[in-house]
């Protein structure tokens, strides 16, 4: 394969592209299907009696934010527009579907970033209407008390509601080390208990969905991820180091809106969120097109928010939305704050990525096959002639697009 | 003799505290954490600014504050190295949100469900701990989990407009505070040391005081009088005092970890003594007005304890607005520190919101040859035995309500990620 035919290859590897517009029959079945569910629901029992109108009326915000908010939602769940009033029904009947959150061998940064997630609704959201009958972090109910409430929702809501994980699984030589709850279970135990009569698992954050930084080498408790362990059940994987919290919502809501789970990607990840490769995304793209590199923190091209390939930016082996929906109520994302991206929602970051050199300072391989290695020499390439460079990058690109369009 | 074991549920992870009493009393409270991940040895063999990424995942509520640890540490390991005031006091600034957002989310979130268990206020937490983790993010890129703090300073600009995003965050947090917690004026109430006054003030604090006093509980969770606090600042000193008696001078090399028998936590020791941590002990330190009052009234107690968290936010805000007013724009972000010596050792110290937090790394032949983490939670819950015993444990003896024993236990604010890490 020559230079640029890898190059192309890397920048519009197909599988993961994210297909917006897939004809009018489609969604006309999506609608119908979508309907129906929606039907069903409001016809269901609520789990809980919360009603998201009065949460928002409690909290000050209108039906002009509420619906603002839904189109958004909508919009990243890469639905057309005439959809929002269904995502915004589904968001109603949220209470309708019961959430057991779990959280195994973590650091608690997952429920510590939906406890500050997206728009002001959110919160309410997911803390007030959608059930989230058993979250360890948020329930103020002390061990014992949790647990019977535990072993009474999964009765109640048997084969129905969401298993949300969040933390690995730790399987290594002293496993019964690492115990949960007040039955005393090891973390497989449990995981397979709560997941065994979920309708399907949601794996929230990169420990969950791959092992993440437990399982960093040499791994010393053997942890492993959620897909591991649990078989013959849907799984979901939203990865990344913390999760974004508004992936989590939008895949919970694809549930209560369709009652399935939404389109994955072949590491389980939906791709309405990891359909999107960091480095196609970035607000600094054109300077990696233009060669224009950061060389060393604190010089001209950090103070003119350039490209950080060079200062270990793993933007191109990467995907995630965050460029896109960033963090913290949209606030900003690691790029913004002038720091390359770690990859930390792509398997192994924790060996792989999570560390300042460029990929061709280390002993790994980008996962495209030694690409990398040519990517680097053609961002060096480009520094010294950087004509030439835009001009091979004009021709990528011209490739890229042809290549969408097929 | 009667044994109970309580399971501390999963605030930031799980604890099991097993109770022995004596009549209807507590004579021993053994204190359990039951996972780790092992953490330190995870770095071990990495190259040293790997670490950067590694650790602000041990823990996703202070992980902010390892990140800190870490990048000092490292610092630490050159001869000589000069940071900018801008990068010190961006850092300072980023630290001290943190410690603002985890004690608002620990007041409404653990200490007043114990209270007043039937209002729910879980909004009050996640407001006030979503605009502090949007003014970190304005700097630092996202909340919880980033690394935007490296040897030599910090990656990015910030930009002026960045600066006035954090400002405006910085006012918004102390409206909530006057709006929810305690309706007072900040510079008189920094200078206050009157119980009385703060008592009657309009809020959910003074409301606290008032429930604690009236169960006539303004006793209870009496523990060692013995404080700790390495790290120091604008805001901190450092130094450990036994009740008001301070000494300034602490030495690293005095410090011991113990393995507890059960446990994936150490105990942790100065000069063979346990010590607490945190909000009280810098308060204690630093010699705060309003709670060297209360500590003269009821001792390190419950109440004490509770105040010296819930007052330390107007110190950090007003600590945080003077960071971002004094700013300077101009002094650059990062000053080359040179490469990282091959052989070397660091230490870097940092008052996490639960208290101090210690970072020690050696390297050798370029790598990590050993990784020492010290957490705040190993000094206040760390479990000795019954002759011996830890920070939470001497406050739990004595006890014969469970409801007591919760809101006390909790009044340390658990941390097990960050313990056994
Ligand atoms: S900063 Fe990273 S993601 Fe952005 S353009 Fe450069 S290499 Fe790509």
């Amino acid at each position: 394969m020559d230079r640029r035919d890898a190059l192309a290859k890397m920048f519009s590897a197909k599988g993961v592209r994210v297909d917006t517009n897939r004809g009018e029959a489609y969604y006309k079945r999506l609608r119908e299907t979508m309907e129906r569910r929606l039907s069903e629901l409001r016809n269901a029992p609520a789990a809980t009696k919360m009603d998201i109108h009065k949460v928002l009326e409690a909290e000050g915000l209108s039906r002009r934010d509420f619906m603002k908010w839904a189109s958004a939602i909508t919009a990243m769940l890469m639905l057309p527009a005439p959809f929002t009033p269904l995502v915004a029904e589904a968001a109603e009947l949220m209470n309708r579907v019961p959430v057991i959150w779990i959280e195994l061998q973590d650091c608690a940064g997952n429920s510590e970033a939906i406890l500050r997630s997206d728009a002001p609704t959110i919160d309410e959201l997911i803390l007030e209407t959608i059930d989230l009958e058993f979250n360890e972090t948020l329930m103020a109910a002390a061990g014992h008390q949790a647990e019977s409430h535990l072993d009474e929702a999964m009765e109640t809501f048997k084969g129905k509601y969401l298993c949300v994980v969040e933390g690995s699984v730790p399987v290594g030589a002293g496993k019964e080390w690492c115990t949960i709850g007040a039955k005393g279970e090891t973390f497989e135990e449990h995981l397979q208990r709560v997941a065994g009569s979920a309708a399907a698992v949601v794996a929230v954050g990169t420990c969950a969905t791959f092992g993440g930084v437990p399982a960093a080498a040499p791994n010393p408790t053997g942890a492993v991820g959620v897909q591991d362990i649990v078989k013959g059940k849907p799984i979901i994987n939203i990865p990344a180091c913390p999760a974004n919290p508004a992936n989590i919502t939008g895949t919970i809501l694809h549930f209560v809106l369709t009652g399935q789970i939404p389109e994955l990607d072949h590491l389980n990840r939906p791709k309405f969120a990891f359909g999107y490769r960091i480095h196609d995304n970035c607000e600094r793209r054109a300077h990696f097109d233009a060669g224009e590199f950061v060389e060393e923190w604190g010089d001209e091209g950090a103070q003119n928010n350039w490209c950080l390939y060079k200062m270990g930016c793993k933007g191109p082996m990467t995907f995630n939305n965050c460029s896109i929906v960033r963090y913290n109520s949209g606030t900003n994302w690691p790029i913004g704050a002038g720091h390359g991206c770690i990859g930390c929602s792509e398997p192994q970051f924790w060996d792989k990525y999570a560390q300042e050199r460029p990929m061709a300072d280390t002993e790994f391989k980008a996962p495209t096959g030694g690409v990398e290695k040519s990517v680097d020499q053609f961002g060096l390439g480009l520094l010294t002639a950087a004509g030439i460079g835009i001009a091979v990058h004009a021709a990528i690109s011209a490739t890229a697009g042809k290549k969408d369009e097929e | 003799m009667r044994k109970r074991v309580e399971l501390i549920e999963k605030i930031e992870g799980e604890a099991e505290v097993s109770y022995t009493y004596e009549g209807d009393r507590t004579v021993d409270a053994q204190i359990r954490f039951l996972s780790g991940r092992g953490i330190e040895s995870i770095l071990t063999g990495r190259p040293p600014l790997d670490a950067l990424a590694i650790t602000p995942r041990v823990c996703g509520i202070c992980g902010h504050a390892h990140l800190i640890a870490t990048v000092r540490a490292l610092e630490a390991c050159y001869p000589e190295l000069r940071i900018s005031p801008k990068a010190e006091a961006v850092r300072e600034l980023t630290l001290t949100l943190e410690l603002l957002q985890n004690h608002f989310k620990w007041l409404y979130l653990t200490i007043w469900p114990l209270l007043f268990p039937r209002e729910s206020v879980t909004m009050k937490a996640v407001e006030p701990s979503r605009i502090a983790a949007e003014a970190i993010a304005l700097l630092a890129g996202q909340y919880p989990h980033n690394s935007y703090a490296i040897p030599g300073g910090i990656v990015g600009e910030i930009t002026p407009l960045e600066r006035l995003g954090v400002a405006d965050r910085l006012e918004r947090l102390w409206e909530i505070f006057r709006r929810e917690i305690a309706d007072v004026q900040m510079q008189a109430f920094l200078r206050c040391d009157r119980i009385e006054e703060l008592q009657r003030k309009e809020g959910d604090f003074p409301r606290i005081l008032r429930e604690i006093l009236d169960r006539g509980w303004e006793r209870l969770g009496c523990s060692h009088d013995r404080f700790i606090a390495f790290g120091s600042n604008g805001l901190f000193v450092s130094g450990k005092s036994l009740a008001t008696r301070i000494t300034h001078s602490l030495d690293l090399r005095h410090l011991r970890e113990e393995p507890v028998e059960g446990s994936l936590a150490l105990h942790v020791l100065y000069r063979g003594k346990v010590y607490e941590t945190g909000p009280l002990a810098r308060a204690m330190l630093r010699k705060t007005p309003l709670i060297r009052e209360a500590h003269r009234r009821w001792g390190d107690s419950l109440p004490t304890r509770i105040m010296a968290r819930v007052c330390e936010i107007p110190h950090l805000l007003q600590y945080a607005m003077q960071l971002t007013r004094d700013l300077d724009m101009d002094a650059p972000a990062w000053i080359d520190p040179g490469p990282l010596p091959a052989q070397a050792q660091g230490t870097g110290i940092v008052e996490a919101a639960r208290g101090s937090l210690i970072h020690t790394v050696e390297v050798r032949e370029g790598k990590i040859a050993e990784y020492r983490i010290v957490t705040p939670t190993q000094w206040n819950l760390g479990s000795g035995p019954a002759d011996r015993p830890g920070v939470a444990q001497k406050a739990l003896i004595g006890l014969h309500r469970d409801d007591q024993a919760e809101l006390i236990f909790k009044s340390f604010d658990v941390c097990s990620v960050c313990t056994t890490h």
